[in-house]
């Protein structure tokens, strides 16, 4: 190489990083880690919530309640609502009301009837007909005008209170993943040659050990080094999916992809079908946000409700049975070859992530070594 | 081997340069007479009362209470403990830390290693127990052996004490404090006497000299060893004191001598001082400060101890250490667990090199919120190459160069802005151009492209010498002759307390040798302390007034 074209070469170089507003020196061959630090169901609320012209929801107390006579609303009174077992005992046969859904005729789910919400044509047709990936639905129009989104799980979790912004659920999740660590979403892209523009790259998903580095205003901080959780060198969540980058913006083909997640005092490995990904991986401050799409299991989905304390249904205004049916009837993806129902809901979420650096296992150590101390994770299985 | 076919060797070539080069560094020219200074009084340092209470009672004794603001002179703490008094307030302080100690000296199990002839809840007092724990701990603390009107005087509080409170190990204790608020404890005093090897000329007595050593190269008292080469005479004779001296620099505690040398070189007494705008710099929080100055104590005497490297190469070595709180604020990636450490090199393409890249230096150099290319330059004019850099005058206005509505994006815009005013010129003449090479580096010393979305100009010069960035400047440094004639000159500085000026020939021969040992710290340390001059004293004009007289006098200034 001439010392001319050297010479360019790393002006190139230099303006390329200028460009990308990027103060962290990159080597030839970049790798960028993320570490996802808040996950939220992506809803799009409007301020007097016109979105649900029927209203928020009812919680599991204002529906039990309902069916009380005057005087026995006035026997119940002293008790608490946190601790109230008749609440939830109330199936047919006692059964409890989240283990058994089915257990009680509830009033329907009140579900979102707007027009706009966040989300992906992921069927591929945007009149919401059936299609032999897809069972019939509404679709909605993203805040873009772009038609034919499929966002089944805002419009059958859109108007439960606790799964808003400002509900319980979600925040309280995302709390305790970033006080605990667990659940932590790695990702991270492979093979990028330009960061600004590139048409092929990978992007990997792992789940994270130990804890978040936190600052004195209980911020995130970026570029920190974390551990893959592995077994005895095989991470425990390894998928892989081919990217794009655009103007610094990645974005991923759709393939099935297990992630982790804690919250609520529960863990899940949650899969997301056909899922895609959309993030800016150039932000000057090493923290970014960006959208994931696909579809979720019903199923899963509802273990997830299910396995929540017995009091938040009271507390946090939400009843298991109204959910559990209307994400059944709700379901839009992946129909079921014998019975031909849908099994999955398609979905969009919105993320917060931050920089940073992901340890692989050390293979050839841990095979020199006898003990697999290095297995950080097997209680949070 | 066959004897009819041997034959003697040949010299080759090789071998006579060998021979040559060991020569020129070992048969250089011997060291030039030099008259010492009178003798002098320093008050311990923190480190120091630190390390002895640690070495005489055990890592485990916890030495709470705040020591008095140090002084800093010609760029050193060391220095300046020549300076340093003894406040009433220090002295109350000097006294709770000294009850503090004693009184776990004096608990279990601490005691049964430390006072071994003292029973549990003896209430009689027991004079032989009292005599053999006083001479034997004051020895350490006082680094010399107690006369025996010393002895006798702690041995009275001991009694009188016991008697008073009906408890010995009160007692003992009391005693113990006694020789912890003690003068001859807290202060360093150069003791002299008649050299018989040349009448009419003083030396340091052979406990001063010890003691002068022992500082020099562990920063702590002498040792059992070094005492007793001092009782027996040994440390006078040129064998001695060599002997002494190779066994000391195959310690161990060599790297803590290092590391307390460069801790106050660079000024890490300021960390305790030092405030970060956490909304500004989040990464750079408590951990970091912590981590940022053991990295670069752990990198200096990696290199110049452990690898026994080139001083100068510490200007641009990639090779350091690196936790996973440090590596939030560099934006590396760190495989080491948190709370360890792991060797990390820079790679090439990275503008970081050298110590002076380091966060110790550019966040200590630095302003709460911002970077300080004059602060830097600055730092590395007073630190680095010994040379004075004034305070900027009390009226000067920093108005435009503060202004967030100026037109000026870069502080290179600003300080150009500013310097055109005459008072300011000289100054920011001598430090921008050393600082602004440093302006990729933020207020913590994390890299950045751009300021204000500017590019970053990090040109500049040394004494002459023009760089395009930040490694340009660590070369530029690395081959600059102050650099190895002002480490020189702290050196010697910090080991006796003295100037090197008014000591030309000795500077110069210094120089020389450095050069011709590779510029390697542990050969200019071996020759500073087996050389006479750095224990070279002239007659005390003391008026009447002994030396330790002036330490009393000192302690109650």
């Amino acid at each position: 190489m001439t010392s001319h074209t050297s010479k360019t070469v790393f002006l190139l170089a230099s303006f390329l990083a200028l460009a990308a507003g990027d103060n962290t020196v990159y080597a030839e061959s970049q790798t960028l880690g993320f570490a996802v630090t808040k996950w939220n169901t992506a809803m799009h609320e409007t301020r007097f919530m016109d979105e649900c012209p029927v209203g928020p929801n009812p919680g599991n107390w204002e529906i039990w309640e309902s069916t009380l006579t005057p005087e026995e609303r006035r026997a119940y009174e002293p008790i608490k609502i946190n601790s109230f077992p008749p609440a939830f005992f109330r199936g047919a046969n006692g059964e409890d009301v989240c283990e058994v859904p089915t257990s009680v005729q509830d009033p329907p789910l009140n579900v979102v009837e707007g027009k706009y919400g966040y989300g992906i044509n992921l069927d591929g047709n945007t009149d919401g007909a059936a299609t032999p990936k897809s069972c019939k639905h509404e679709n909605f129009t993203s805040l873009n005008g772009e038609t034919g989104v499929d966002n089944q799980m805002y419009r059958l979790m859109g108007c439960v209170e606790a799964w808003r912004s400002y509900g319980h659920i979600e925040n309280n999740a995302n709390g305790h993943r970033l006080s605990s660590g667990l659940g932590m979403i790695l990702m991270e892209i492979t093979g990028i040659d330009d960061l600004m523009n590139d048409d092929s790259v990978k992007v990997s998903f792992y789940r994270g050990v130990g804890s978040f580095t936190i600052d004195s205003e209980g911020r995130v901080l970026p570029f920190t080094s974390y551990e893959i959780d592995h077994d005895n060198g095989v991470p425990r969540y390894d998928d892989r999916v081919s990217g794009k980058i655009v103007g610094g913006i990645l974005t991923t083909d759709s393939a099935d992809v297990n992630l982790p997640h804690f919250g609520n005092y529960q863990y899940i490995r949650q899969l997301i079908r056909d899922m895609q990904i959309e993030v800016d991986i150039t932000p000057d401050s090493g923290k970014t946000s960006g959208m994931v799409y696909g579809y979720y299991g019903v199923e899963q989905f509802y273990s997830y409700v299910r396995g929540m304390l017995r009091n938040f249904p009271n507390r946090h205004k939400y009843s298991c049975s109204p959910i559990y049916v209307a994400a059944h009837d709700l379901a839009d993806g992946h129909p079921d070859p014998e019975t031909g129902e849908c099994t999955t809901l398609s979905s969009a979420f919105k993320f917060e992530a931050v920089r940073a650096f992901i340890n692989h296992p050390d293979v050839e150590k841990l095979a020199s070594t006898s003990d697999n101390s290095g297995d950080l994770a097997m209680n949070r299985r | 081997m066959n004897v009819s076919t041997f034959s003697p060797p040949k010299l080759s070539l090789l071998t006579i340069i060998g021979v040559s080069a060991i020569c020129l560094s070992a048969c250089g020219p011997s060291e030039p007479i030099t008259e010492g200074p009178p003798p002098d009084v320093r008050r311990l340092t923190e480190d120091q009362y630190k390390n002895i209470i640690s070495d005489v009672f055990g890592a485990s004794i916890i030495v709470g209470g705040r020591f008095d603001t140090p002084v800093r002179t010609e760029g050193l703490q060391a220095v300046g403990a020549r300076n340093a008094t003894v406040t009433a307030a220090a002295l109350s302080q000097y006294d709770e830390m000294a009850r503090s100690i004693s009184e776990q000296v004096m608990s279990e199990p601490s005691r049964q290693f430390l006072v071994p002839c003292a029973m549990p809840g003896q209430v009689a007092f027991d004079e032989s127990c009292t005599t053999q724990f006083i001479s034997k701990t004051g020895r350490l603390l006082f680094r010399r052996p107690l006369t025996d009107d010393e002895t006798s005087a702690r041995t009275d509080v001991v009694r009188e004490t016991t008697q008073r409170l009906g408890s010995f190990k009160e007692g003992l204790s009391s005693g113990l404090a006694s020789l912890l608020v003690s003068p001859q404890f807290l202060f360093i005093a150069d003791v002299v006497e008649d050299d018989p090897d040349n009448p009419g000329t003083s030396r340091l007595n052979a406990f001063s000299k010890a003691t002068r050593l022992s500082f020099f190269l562990w920063n702590r008292s002498p040792d059992n060893t070094l005492l007793q080469a001092a009782e027996t005479g040994d440390l006078h004779s040129e064998d001695g004191l060599e002997g002494q001296v190779e066994r000391m620099m195959a310690s161990p505690l060599l790297k803590a001598g290092v590391r307390s040398f460069f801790s106050d070189l660079l000024e890490f007494s300021e960390f305790d001082f030092l405030e970060k705008d956490s909304l500004i710099y989040p990464a750079f929080g408590a951990g970091a400060v912590r981590d940022a100055q053991e990295q670069t104590l752990r990198t200096i005497t990696d290199h110049v101890v452990t690898k026994d490297k080139d001083y100068r190469d510490l200007f641009t070595t990639r090779d350091t250490f690196m936790t996973s709180t440090l590596g939030m604020v560099y934006r590396v990636q760190v495989k080491a667990r948190p709370g360890t450490w792991e060797p990390y090199q820079f790679a090439p393409d990275d503008p970081r090199i050298g110590i002076q890249g380091h966060l110790s230096f550019l966040a200590l150099n630095s302003h709460p919120g911002r970077s300080s290319p004059t602060l830097r330059g600055k730092a590395i004019r007073n630190m680095l190459l010994c040379q004075q850099v004034p305070d900027p005058p009390p009226d000067v206005d920093f108005s435009g160069f503060n202004d967030p509505n100026s037109p000026s994006k870069t502080a290179k815009e600003r300080l150009t802005a500013h310097s055109t005013s005459p008072a300011c010129a000289g100054c920011h003449r001598i430090t921008d151009p050393i600082g602004l090479a440093l302006e990729k580096f933020d207020g913590a010393g994390q890299f950045r492209q751009t300021e204000n979305g500017a590019p970053i100009d990090t040109s500049g010069d040394l004494d002459g010498i023009d760089y395009a960035d930040s490694k340009g400047l660590g070369l530029a440094l690395r081959d600059n002759p102050a650099t190895t004639k002002c480490l020189i000159n702290r050196l010697y500085a910090y080991g006796s307390g003295n100037s090197m000026s008014s000591r030309s020939e000795w500077m110069t021969y210094l120089e020389d040798r450095f050069t011709a040992d590779g510029y390697r710290i542990t050969s200019l340390m071996k020759r500073i302390s087996t050389s006479n001059t750095f224990y070279a004293v002239s007659a005390p004009d003391m008026s009447g007034e002994t030396i330790e007289t002036a330490a009393n006098n000192a302690a109650i200034d």
